[in-house]
C-alpha cells in the first residue's frame, strides 16, 4: 500500500511550498460552551412543519431522501409519500409486506405506522422507526404531508 | 536519488532505573516511508526505527514503529526482536513507537525523550558516547515492496535490534563474573555460565550492558535456531479487543478537557469550493456551538457528535461549478477508450517489451481480444475517518488513527502554519485502514476547525462522508489481444491499460513463457482522487490478466490449470505454487455437484499466491462456497498471522469483485453507505483453507496484500465455467441483477 | 429524564430523548467499546443488548431504553471479570484482526447463544450476517461461536493455521 518513493518526493516537494491553509469564508457562533443552551420552542408552540423537518432530519433523513429526483436510501424517497399507495414507488425493493399491504399513505397512517411500524404492516423491512412521542411523530407526518407540493 | 543515501546507526541509552535501551537507526528513502516520510528534513538526520527496551524488572518492551491495524504487526515485530534476544515471551510487551522526535543523533533523541509521556519512564541522563556506529548495509537491505512490516522493519531491523542487545548482555555478564563471553548461554531472559555457576537476568546487566560497546552488524539466527519466530503465537492486542477497552482513533480522549464534536461535508465534486451555506434550521438546533464554512468543507461544532450530523443535514451548500460537473461513468470510460484508442496496438508508454507482439499478433493462427473493465472502489475501514485535534499556545496535539503519523505531523503543521514540532500525534488502534489512513486528510480538517473554534475537538466522518470522499481504488480499463500460432503455441500478448499507479510491475505476465509480449501504458485523467486500496494496481491488474489468461486457456481447449503450468516453466516457484493449491482443492477430480471451480495465480509484494475458488449457482446466482490458497512468501514467521492476512486479503478481495462499484453522477460519487455499497457479510463468507511454501528463509515476500488479487479473476473463471458467462467488468453481481 | 440500567448499573440520564443510545453510551458514558460504524443500523458496529435483544444502538432512541437494561461489551464479562465464554473462545481462535466490529460481533453472538445455544449454521448466518467484518474475519468467528457452544469443528478443508 506504499506510494512509490518518486510520488513520495514529489508529494514532499509539493507539500513544501504550499501556504497554509485558509481561515472560515464563514463562521457562525451559534453559542459559546456553558452559555445555556439555545432555547428550543416545545413542539405545540411552534409550526408543526418545522418541527417536523427537524424531527425528520434527526430520526428519518439517513435512510429516506425528500426530493423527487433523489435515488433511493436504505429506504424510498419521501417525496409525495401522502397520497401514494405504499409500496408502489418504481425502482425501489420493497418488502413483500409492504407491497401487499394495500393501504395509502395519509398523514394518519403515517402517525399510526412510525408508532410501531411491525404493528400496521407485520413484515415490513423498516427495521428503525417507532417514534414513541405522539406530538413528534404527528409533527413529522404534517412535514411528510407538506412535501407533497414539493415543499 | 543520492539524496536519500542511507546510512544505518545503533544506538543505546540508559533509561531511568537502570534499563537499557537499543535502537537502530537507518536513514530513509525505502518505501517504509509511508511511516516516515518526512524525514527528509536535512542532511544528518537519522530517523530511528526500531527500539527495544529491558527493565531492571527483566521485562522487555518491543517499541514498534508501525500502525497495529489489524495485521498483528505488534505482535510479530516484536517476535522476531524477542527470538534474536532468547527472550522469555511471557515477560515480552510491545508498544506502539510514538510518531515525535523520531530523528535521532543526539539532540533528535533528546527531543524523543521530551515529547515522551503517558506511562512511559522518564528518561534521566541519557548517554550516547560513541555508541552510534555506521552500518550502511542495512539501509539498503531494507529497500523492498509494500506489506513491509514483518519483511523489511522485523527481518532487517526488528531482529537486528534483538540480537545486538544481547551480545551486549553477555558482554557486561562475561565483563562481571570474568568468564569468556562465548562460554555464555541465553535463553528466556536468562544469562547463564554453565562451568562456573553463575546465572543472571537481562534485568540484573541491563544497565552494565548499555556501556558496552554496540557490535555493528551482530549474527542473527539461522532457521533451526528459531524459537518464537515461525511459531503462530497469540495476538498481544487481543485481549483488549474482546472487552471494550482497546482504544481506536475514534475513542480518544483528551484527560481534563470536554470535547466538543464536529461533522463535516465536503462538496461532491472534487475540486469545487463551498460558495455559500444556508444553515437557518442548523443555527436552532439543539447542541449546536459554531457553524464554518471552510471554503472546502462545511462543519458544525456542537455538544456531541450526533447533534453535530443532525444539524449539517439541514445545511443548504450551494458549490461552485467544475470542469467535471456533467460526468458520468459513460463518459470517465469514453475518456479512457479515446486514451486506449490512440495507443493502439504499439503506442503509450511501453512497460515491458519482448520481441514483437504486435507483428505476431497480425501473424497468429488464432487470435482472441478482449477489454476489461474495474470500478472504482472505496476503502470502507469500519472506523469511519476521524481525528482528535487541540490547538493552544502555538501548539497543536493530534490524536488519531493513521498509517503515517509523520506525514500527518507535517500535513497538519503546514495546514496551521506552525512547525512540525509544534505539532504532536498520538496514535491509536486503527479499525481497519486498506490504505486509506495512508492519507491526512481528515486529520488536517479536524485541526483547522479545532483552530478556527478554539475547542478540542473530535471530528467524525459519517459513513456518507467516507464512501463519498475518499481516495479511490481507480476505475480502470484494460486491452488485450494475444495469438497462438499453428501449432497451438501461445506466441503473443499485448495489453494496454490506463491506469498506472503502484507498486511496479503489477501489470507483469512475464512469468508465463510467451515469446512476443508488449505491455503498455495509454494514460487517462480521472476526477476522483487516487488512494492505495489494498493491493493497489494488483487489484485491478490481477483481475484483467489472470482473467483473460483462463480465456487463453479455453481458446486452446486445455484445463486452465494445466494451460498455466504449461506456461510456467521459466518461473519454477510460480509453479510449485500453483501445483500445491491444485492439489489441496482436488482439482482434476470432478468438483462436487451443482459446483465449479475458478483458479488464479499472482505474484504480489513479494509473495506467490494461488487461489482456487469452488462456486455454486445458487438462484441464478454466483455462491463462492470454498476457498483454498496456497502462499510462497519466502519464510511465514507467524503462520496463524499469515494465514488470517490470506482469510482477510479473500474475504476483502471477494466483496469488491461481487458487489464493489463506485460510481459517478454529476461528476459526484453516487454511493453512500453500506445499503448501496454492500460488503459480504457471514452468510456469504466462504470456508478458506491456506497453506504455503517456505521456499527462502532470507528474503521475505509480504502478508497483508497478496491475499487479495487472485480472488477477483478465480472467481470470475469459476463462474465462466458454470455458466459460459466471461465477466470482463466488475462488479460481478451488477451482471446478476 | 431516562431512567435505564446499564451493564447492571441504574442510571438517570438527562438527554434529548432522540439521541441513539449508542451515543449516549460512548459520549455521556464515556463507555467507547460500542462502535458507530454506518448510522443507519446497515453495519452491526453499534450492537448492544436492550432487556437482551441485540440492537443496533446507532438507530435506536435513548427514549426507548427508558426503563429497561441496557448491557454493552463492558458488561459482558461476568461480574468477577471472568470473561464470556464467547470471549475466551474469541481470542483462542485468534478472531479479532482491527478489531472494531469485534464489540458489535461478540454482541449479536452471545444473544445467539442465549436463546440457541447449540446454533446450526444457518442459525449463525441469520444472527450473524447484520454484522460486518471489513478484515474478513467470518470464518473464524464461526469457529469460535462453535466453539463456545461447545459444538465440534465440522471436518473442515486442511488448514496450516496453528
Amino acid at each position: 500500500m506504499n506510494r512509490s518513493a518518486t510520488a513520495l518526493l514529489v508529494a514532499l516537494a509539493i507539500a513544501g511550498c504550499s501556504k497554509p491553509a485558509p481561515d472560515p469564508v464563514e463562521q457562525i457562533v451559534v453559542r459559546k460552551p456553558g452559555d445555556p443552551a439555545v432555547t428550543v420552542p416545545t413542539p405545540a408552540a411552534r409550526d408543526a412543519t418545522a418541527v417536523g423537518k427537524q424531527a425528520f432530519a434527526a430520526s428519518c433523513a439517513a435512510c429516506h431522501a425528500v426530493t423527487a429526483s433523489a435515488p433511493a436510501g436504505v429506504g424510498p424517497t419521501l417525496y409525495g409519500v401522502v397520497g401514494r399507495k405504499a409500496g408502489t414507488l418504481p425502482g425501489f425493493a420493497y418488502s413483500a409486506a409492504m407491497k401487499g399491504s394495500g393501504l395509502t399513505w395519509s398523514g394518519e397512517k403515517i402517525d399510526t405506522f412510525l408508532a410501531n411500524p411491525q404493528d400496521l404492516i407485520p413484515g415490513t423491512a423498516m427495521s428503525a422507526g417507532a417514534v414513541t412521542d405522539p406530538a413528534t411523530r404527528q409533527a413529522i407526518a404534517a412535514y411528510l404531508t407538506s412535501l407533497r407540493n414539493g415543499g | 536519488m543520492n539524496k536519500w543515501t542511507r546510512r544505518g546507526f545503533i544506538g543505546t541509552g540508559v533509561l531511568a532505573g537502570g534499563a537499557l535501551v537499543v535502537g537502530v537507526a537507518v536513514r530513509p528513502g525505502n518505501q517504509v516511508g509511508k511511516l516516515r516520510g518526512d524525514v527528509a528534513t536535512g542532511e544528518g538526520d537519522q530517523l530511528v526505527n526500531a527500539w527495544v527496551k529491558i527493565g531492571r524488572d527483566n521485562t522487555v518492551t518491543a517499541i514498534v514503529p508501525h500502525c497495529e491495524m489489524g495485521q498483528g504487526v505488534h505482535t510479530s515485530l516484536a517476535q522476531m526482536l524477542a527470538d534474536e534476544l532468547d527472550a522469555d515471551w511471557s515477560k515480552v510487551t510491545a508498544m506502539q513507537a510514538p510518531a515525535d522526535g523520531f530523528y535521532v543523533v543526539p539532540d533528535a533523541v533528546r527531543e524523543f525523550i521530551a515529547t515522551w509521556s503517558l506511562d512511559a519512564p522518564r528518561w534521566i541522563e541519557p548517554t550516547y558516547n560513541g555508541l552510534f556506529t555506521k552500518v550502511s548495509q542495512l539501509g539498503d537491505a531494507l529497500v523492498t515492496g509494500g506489506s513491509s512490516s514483518v519483511r523489511a522493519t522485523g527481518q532487517h531491523t526488528m531482529r537486528i535490534a534483538g540480537a545486538a542487545a544481547r551480545q551486549m548482555l553477555i558482554a557486561a555478564a562475561a565483563r562481571k563474573w570474568g568468564v569468556p563471553a562465548d562460554e555464555i548461554v541465553t535463553e528466556n531472559s536468562m544469562l547463564t555460565h554453565k562451568a562456573s555457576g553463575k546465572a543472571g537476568t537481562y534485568g540484573d546487566f541491563a544497565e552494565a550492558a548499555s556501556h558496552e560497546t554496540m557490535p555493528q552488524l551482530p549474527p542473527l539466527k539461522d532457521v533451526s535456531q528459531f524459537k518464537l519466530m515461525e511459531q503462530g503465537i497469540q495476538r498481544l492486542d487481543i485481549p483488549a479487543k474482546v472487552n471494550g477497552t482497546a482504544k481506536f482513533g475514534i475513542d480518544a480522549a483528551i484527560s481534563g478537557q470536554q470535547l466538543k464534536y464536529a461533522a463535516v461535508k465536503a462538496p461532491p465534486v472534487p475540486g469545487a469550493k463551498v460558495e455559500t451555506i444556508k444553515a437557518d434550521t442548523a443555527k436552532t438546533m439543539p447542541g449546536v456551538l459554531q457553524i464554518l464554512n471552510m471554503g472546502d468543507f462545511v462543519a458544525v461544532v456542537a455538544d456531541g457528535y450526533w447533534q453535530a450530523q443532525q444539524a449539517l443535514n439541514t445545511i443548504e451548500a450551494h458549490y461552485s461549478t467544475t470542469a467535471n460537473d456533467g460526468l458520468d461513468d459513460a463518459g470517465l470510460r469514453a475518456r479512457y477508450a479515446k486514451a486506449l484508442d490512440a495507443a493502439g496496438d504499439k503506442g503509450g508508454k511501453v512497460l515491458a517489451a519482448k520481441g514483437d507482439a504486435a507483428g505476431a499478433f497480425n501473424g497468429a493462427a488464432k487470435k482472441v481480444t478482449a477489454e476489461y473493465q474495474a470500478p472504482f472502489l472505496a476503502h470502507t475501514a469500519m472506523e469511519p475517518m476521524n481525528c482528535t485535534a487541540w490547538v493552544h499556545d502555538g501548539r497543536c496535539e493530534i490524536w488519531t488513527s493513521t498509517q503515517v503519523p509523520l506525514m500527518a505531523r507535517s500535513a497538519v503543521a503546514k495546514a496551521l502554519g506552525i512547525g512540525a514540532g509544534d505539532v504532536t500525534v498520538n496514535q491509536l488502534y486503527l479499525g481497519g485502514a486498506f490504505g486509506r489512513r495512508l492519507e491526512s486528510d481528515y486529520a488536517v480538517q479536524a485541526a483547522r476547525i479545532a483552530k478556527a473554534t478554539g475547542y478540542p475537538v473530535k471530528l467524525v466522518w459519517s459513513r456518507e462522508e467516507d464512501v463519498r470522499q475518499d481516495f479511490y481504488r481507480p476505475a480502470d480499463t484494460s486491452r488485450f489481444a494475444a495469438g497462438f500460432d499453428a501449432g497451438g503455441k501461445l506466441v503473443s500478448w499485448n495489453n494496454v491499460f490506463t491506469q498506472l499507479h503502484d507498486p511496479a510491475g503489477a501489470w507483469d505476465a512475464s512469468q508465463y513463457d510467451i515469446p512476443n509480449l508488449s505491455i503498455r501504458h495509454a494514460e487517462a485523467d480521472m476526477h476522483l482522487r487516487f488512494g492505495s486500496w489494498r493491493s493497489v494496481d494488483h487489484s485491478q491488474q490481477a483481475f484483467f490478466i489472470e482473467s483473460f489468461v483462463d480465456e487463453l486457456a479455453h481458446a486452446a481447449g486445455q484445463d486452465p490449470f494445466e494451460f498455466r503450468r504449461g506456461l510456467l516453466g521459466k518461473a519454477p516457484r510460480h509453479k510449485v505454487v500453483l501445483e500445491k493449491v491444485a492439489q489441496m482443492a482436488g482439482w482434476g477430480t470432478p468438483p462436487p455437484a451443482g459446483t465449479t471451480r475458478g483458479i488464479a495465480l499472482v505474484k504480489a509484494f513479494g509473495t506467490i499466491v494461488g487461489e482456487v475458488v469452488e462456486l455454486s449457482m445458487s438462484g441464478g446466482r454466483p455462491r463462492v462456497t470454498k476457498v483454498w490458497c496456497s502462499a510462497d512468501a519466502g519464510y511465514v514467521m507467524n503462520p496463524d498471522g499469515f494465514t488470517a492476512q490470506m482469510e482477510g486479503g479473500i474475504v476483502f478481495g471477494l466483496t469488491a469483485a461481487l458487489y464493489g462499484g463506485i460510481t459517478l453522477k454529476d461528476g459526484a460519487v453516487v454511493q453512500g453507505n453500506f445499503n448501496d455499497y454492500p460488503m459480504v457479510r457471514m452468510n456469504e463468507a466462504p470456508e478458506i483453507a491456506v497453506e504455503f511454501i517456505n521456499a527462502d528463509t532470507k528474503v521475505l515476500g509480504g502478508a497483508g496484500e497478496p491475499g487479495l488479487p487472485p480472488i477477483a479473476p478465480a472467481v470470475c473463471n469459476a463462474i465462466f465455467a458454470a455458466t459460459g458467462q466471461r465477466i470482463r467488468n466488475l462488479p460481478i453481481m451488477g451482471h446478476f441483477a | 429524564m431516562i431512567q435505564t440500567k446499564i451493564n447492571g448499573q441504574p442510571r438517570q440520564i438527562d438527554i434529548d430523548p432522540a439521541t441513539p443510545i449508542l451515543w449516549v453510551v460512548r459520549e455521556r458514558l464515556g463507555m467507547t467499546g460500542t462502535k458507530f460504524g454506518c448510522g443507519i443500523a446497515q453495519c452491526g458496529a453499534c450492537t448492544l443488548h436492550l432487556d437482551g435483544k441485540p440492537i443496533r444502538s446507532c438507530s435506536t432512541p435513548i427514549s426507548e431504553a427508558d426503563g429497561k437494561a441496557i448491557t454493552t461489551i463492558e458488561g459482558l464479562a461476568g461480574p468477577d471479570g471472568a470473561l464470556h465464554p464467547l470471549q475466551q473462545a474469541w481470542i483462542d481462535a485468534q478472531v479479532p484482526q482491527c478489531g472494531y466490529c469485534q464489540s458489535g460481533q461478540l454482541m449479536s453472538a452471545a444473544a445467539l447463544l442465549r436463546d440457541t445455544p447449540r446454533p446450526s449454521d444457518e442459525q449463525i448466518d441469520a444472527a450473524m450476517s447484520g454484522n460486518i467484518c471489513r478484515c474478513g474475519t467470518y470464518g473464524r468467528i464461526r469457529k469460535a461461536i462453535k466453539a463456545a457452544a461447545g459444538i465440534a469443528a465440522a471436518p473442515r478443508a486442511a488448514s496450516a493455521e496453528g
